[in-house]
């Protein structure tokens, strides 16, 4: 009888303790929240003029509130102040982030911080450019030499065999001006011999402007300028028209903005090779959160281009690329 | 019967009541519990999907018609706008008037000043006069507005006004805005012939989204909205589609034909509700994941089973409390029987807990121990009285044969003129006489006894003369202990008729008596034929009755013997065949003070 009754008072004992465990368990203790990663990301400049950068820290911003994470930009004012750059950059390693995104500036100038970093154990990504050293746990940049080889290959189309070409670069070094003056070449193919003169604007519309003044005065026949990025395309253009030589001489380029297009219906621009800014900023982003995470990414990731022309502008595909969608702006408003 | 067969089968594998009732309690409840748990819990699952798939309806309709009605609203202003003669004067006379020109300026003024959801509104015609919002903005100079989308669904509908969903609007100069166009074509009503204009207004993507984000569906649910022709009018998350980063299921939702549909992508499942407008040809899609509802749907289940075990075990708790209330008094009764049964009448007296049908039971059985412990009681008693009345029956009577003998004994010897046999002989037939009548007492004293197993033997031995010779020694210790009456002489009498009597030469019969440690030795020693085996084992056999004595046997004494002093006393008998017996009474010294009375 006692015995009976010690028995079935454990059980119920048992029996309780496994339900509070349960109820504890299922009410209580939440599934394990992903952790709150800290993010700081390095761009080369910040410039409201230019959509480039505009639309790749809106990208890496969504991604970041999306996936939950805090993400701190540390930008420069200027894209070639690579002094102003490093500083930020070792700001942001003293700052202790999991992960630094960077889009170095210069090749091989940042790489003494960030080998600092690494050592913390700070998690590198590279957008849109990379560096020499190889620092980087991740990449995610356009497929410099596929822009390049893309606007080559449509300016190809517009010359004939002996037309001269000219190339206003942005920064001379710089891992982007390079590959994409490689593609650029490759695309052109035969005609690759047709380039006269390479310049480099340091990523300044005035003295894109300027070079290529220089240029239509050097070369009076020359029939093609290629811009390889913002502010070299727009300063060419810019240029171009202003001496009202867009009859006589084609403007091609790499990246948009507002002004950009605005040309190209002028008329000034016959392509764009554009980069597609917003989706770079949002992968680094995501795939970095997934990196800290322990999955598995690709070391280097490709976030693609388009070639725009006038003939395609309007259509929806690349209204979309061209022209920043702001639905996350109105909506943040709304609530 | 087999009814019965099964109902011991099943109870009987129980070892009490107790755990039967307990067994059967609980797995009732534990029965009824399972079934209503889980039939909740299917209705469960089963009513959170319909309630949610019903309150994302309802709330996608709800959008639906909010959408509609704002379409309408606009499509007010623009048939407001576009039938005055102000449009007319403004788009078709080359040398239109400043005055409607103004008039116009002013009516659009005043609408972009009341809604703010309204990012342009304007009238203009390929190669043709224009007027855009309130005239302050520049028209787009390079841009070929036939060629824009809006521009070319207006004058292909001819009058009615069309939606062109989610484009970039290009038409204001350093401006280009995502917006939603409203167009409607404006026929010249001087000249049919004449090509037709184009009355726009462009709604910002707030006006959609504010709509959208009114209602929210579930906590990580959305709404999203396409077009018929399965472009995307709003999503939460469109500038993410719109960069590839996420993809949609629009080619479901526009093949679909049911108002909701599942999908499942990898580990994600969603429901789809959706909702066509017939004035838009717009469809609202409520997206919700279905891991969302699961969850809810398990929160309940938890919680039901929480509930479930926590019955269960106030059931089992409470269901043991009702067995044992139930079977205690049972419990109770059997352990007072098994008292009963083992003649325990003093403490088998059982409480009455309950006034139910064991109460009544105990109580029963309360009242029939009682009267069989009286009964008990008063047969005991009537037993003592008749033993006694026998015995005194017994006692009171010398065996007539033995009466005759010795009176036939006394005759010859007198006729013989032996007149000291005759008054020795007589002398000890009235002493026996004397003896056996005069004491009524159950108890004597051992010399008393001695003395009338004296004048037995006196009288036994003039009779055998020859053959019998006899001895009497006993310390005069004992000789005033007390034994009951008649325990010596039978015994006596059974040695002479069974032992002496069959032997050739002159037997001799010793009576000794002893004190041994706290007890009284009396022996009978005869020097007889002695006893085999068989008969020394039926010695003590009731039927074995003297006739010759008073027909108190050897039986009878040891009953005697063992009721009044216990079963460690009375007689034992040694023999070995021709050569003697000897028989042993034993009686305790010292006789306890209760024993006086019984």
């Amino acid at each position: 009888m006692k015995k009976h009754k010690k028995r079935l008072m454990l059980l119920a004992g048992v029996l309780v303790l496994a339900c509070g465990a349960f109820v504890w368990n299922f009410f209580f203790r939440q599934p394990a929240d992903k952790e709150q990663w800290s993010l700081i990301y390095v761009p080369k400049t910040e410039d409201g003029t230019n959509d480039f950068w505009t639309s790749l820290i809106s990208g890496t911003r969504m991604a970041a509130k999306e996936y939950n994470i805090s993400l701190e930009v540390l930008a420069p004012d200027a894209e070639q102040n690579v002094e102003l750059q490093n500083e930020l950059i070792e700001e942001a390693v003293l700052k202790k982030p999991d992960a630094l995104l960077v889009s170095p500036s210069s090749f091989t100038e940042s790489a003494g911080i960030l080998e600092e970093a690494k050592k913390q154990g700070i998690r590198i990504v590279f957008i849109d450019s990379y560096m020499e050293e190889d620092l980087q746990d991740l990449t995610v940049a356009t497929d410099n030499l596929e822009v390049g080889r893309k606007l080559g290959e449509y300016a190809g189309t517009l010359l004939t065999e002996d037309s001269k070409i000219a190339v206003v670069g942005h920064v001379q070094g710089v891992s982007t001006a390079i590959e994409r003056e490689e593609g650029f070449r490759e695309g052109l193919g035969e005609k690759e011999k047709n380039i006269v003169d390479v310049v480099y604007c340091d990523s300044m519309y005035e003295k894109s402007y300027r070079l290529t003044m220089e240029l239509m005065e050097k070369y009076p026949d020359l029939e093609m300028i290629a811009g390889l990025n913002e502010y070299s395309s727009v300063g060419a253009a810019r240029a171009v028209k202003d001496a009202g030589a867009q009859d006589r001489i084609r403007v091609v380029g790499v990246d948009s903005s507002q002004e950009t297009v605005d040309l190209m219906e002028e008329g000034i621009f016959s392509g764009i090779v554009v980069q597609k800014a917003f989706k770079m900023g949002y992968v680094g982003v995501r795939e970095t959160v997934r990196l800290l995470n322990g999955e598995k990414v690709e070391k280097n990731i490709d976030s693609g281009c388009e070639l725009v022309t006038p003939e395609n502008m309007y259509a929806s595909e690349i209204e979309k690329l061209l022209f920043p969608f702001d639905s996350a702006k109105t909506q943040d408003e709304g609530k | 019967m087999k009814m019965n067969n099964i109902h011991t089968r099943v109870l009987g594998k129980f070892k009490s009541i107790q755990s039967a009732i307990f067994m059967a309690l609980s797995i009732l409840v534990l029965c009824a519990v399972i079934v209503v748990t889980a039939v909740s819990l299917q209705y469960t699952r089963s009513s959170i999907f319909e309630n949610s798939v019903m309150y994302t309806q309802t709330i996608i309709n709800q959008m639906n018609q909010n959408i509609d009605s704002y379409i309408n609203y606009m499509e007010n202003i623009a048939s407001l706008v576009s039938g005055g003669e102000d449009v007319q004067e403004v788009l078709f006379r080359e040398d239109s008037g400043s005055e409607s020109r103004n008039r116009l300026k002013d009516q659009f003024h005043t609408i972009l000043e009341g809604r703010e959801d309204i990012k342009n509104l304007g009238i203009l015609k390929v190669a043709g006069n224009a007027l855009i919002n309130d005239g302050t903005e520049e028209i787009n100079p390079n841009l070929d507005i036939s060629r824009q989308e809006w521009y070319e669904k207006a004058i292909e509908a001819d009058g009615k006004s069309v939606l062109t969903s989610s484009h970039v609007q290009h038409v204001v100069k350093g401006e280009r805005p995502w917006v939603i166009t409203l167009t409607e074509s404006i026929k010249n009503a001087d000249d049919p012939e004449d090509s037709s204009g184009v009355f726009f207004i462009d709604l910002n993507y707030s006006a959609i989204s504010e709509l959208c984000d009114q209602n929210s569906v579930s906590d990580t649910g959305y709404v999203f909205i396409v077009d018929q022709d399965g472009n995307i009018v709003y999503h939460p998350q469109q500038q993410q589609l719109y960069n590839e980063l996420q993809t949609e299921n629009i080619s479901l939702v526009m093949e679909s034909t049911e108002d909701t549909f599942q999908v499942k992508n990898g580990s994600e499942e969603r429901m789809y509700t959706l909702s066509r407008s017939e004035k838009t040809g717009w469809t609202v899609v409520g997206c919700i994941n279905v891991e969302e509802l699961l969850r809810t749907s398990n929160q309940a289940r938890s919680i039901y089973l929480v509930t479930a075990i926590v019955l269960i075990i106030v059931a089992l708790l409470i269901s043991s409390l009702i067995a044992r209330n139930i079977t205690l008094p049972i419990q109770r009764l059997r352990d007072s029987m098994a008292k009963v049964q083992k003649g325990d009448f003093e403490t088998a007296d059982v409480e009455v807990l309950t006034e139910n049908e064991i109460g009544s039971l105990t109580r029963s059985f309360n009242v029939m121990t009682h009267r069989i412990r009286e009964l008990m009681e008063q047969n005991i008693h009537e037993q003592e009285e008749k033993r006694k009345s026998e015995l005194k029956a017994l006692q009171s009577q010398i065996n007539p044969h033995f009466l005759y003998n010795t009176l036939d004994a006394i005759i010859w010897m007198a006729e013989g003129k032996k007149n000291e046999e005759v008054v020795l002989m007589t002398a000890a037939l009235a002493r026996l006489l004397r003896q056996s009548i005069s004491n009524e007492d159950e108890l004597v004293s051992i010399g008393q006894e001695i003395e009338y197993a004296r004048s037995y033997l006196t009288i036994q031995k003039m009779r055998y003369k020859d053959k019998l010779e006899f001895q009497i020694e006993a310390e005069p210790s004992i000789l005033a202990v007390q034994i009951i009456k008649l325990a010596l002489q039978p015994i006596i009498e059974n040695a002479i008729y069974h032992g002496l009597k069959y032997k050739e030469s002159k037997g001799l019969l010793i009576v000794r008596g002893y004190e041994k440690e706290e007890d009284v030795i009396l022996e009978i020693i005869d020097n007889g034929v002695g006893m085999d085996q068989e008969k020394l084992e039926h010695i003590f056999d009731r039927h074995k009755v003297n006739y010759h004595s008073n027909g108190v046997g050897v039986y009878n004494v040891q009953q005697r013997l063992r009721l009044y002093y216990g079963s460690g006393y009375g007689i034992s008998y040694e023999s070995r065949e021709g050569e003697g017996t000897t028989a042993t009474i034993r009686i305790p010294k010292r006789r306890e003070a209760d024993h006086e009375e019984a």
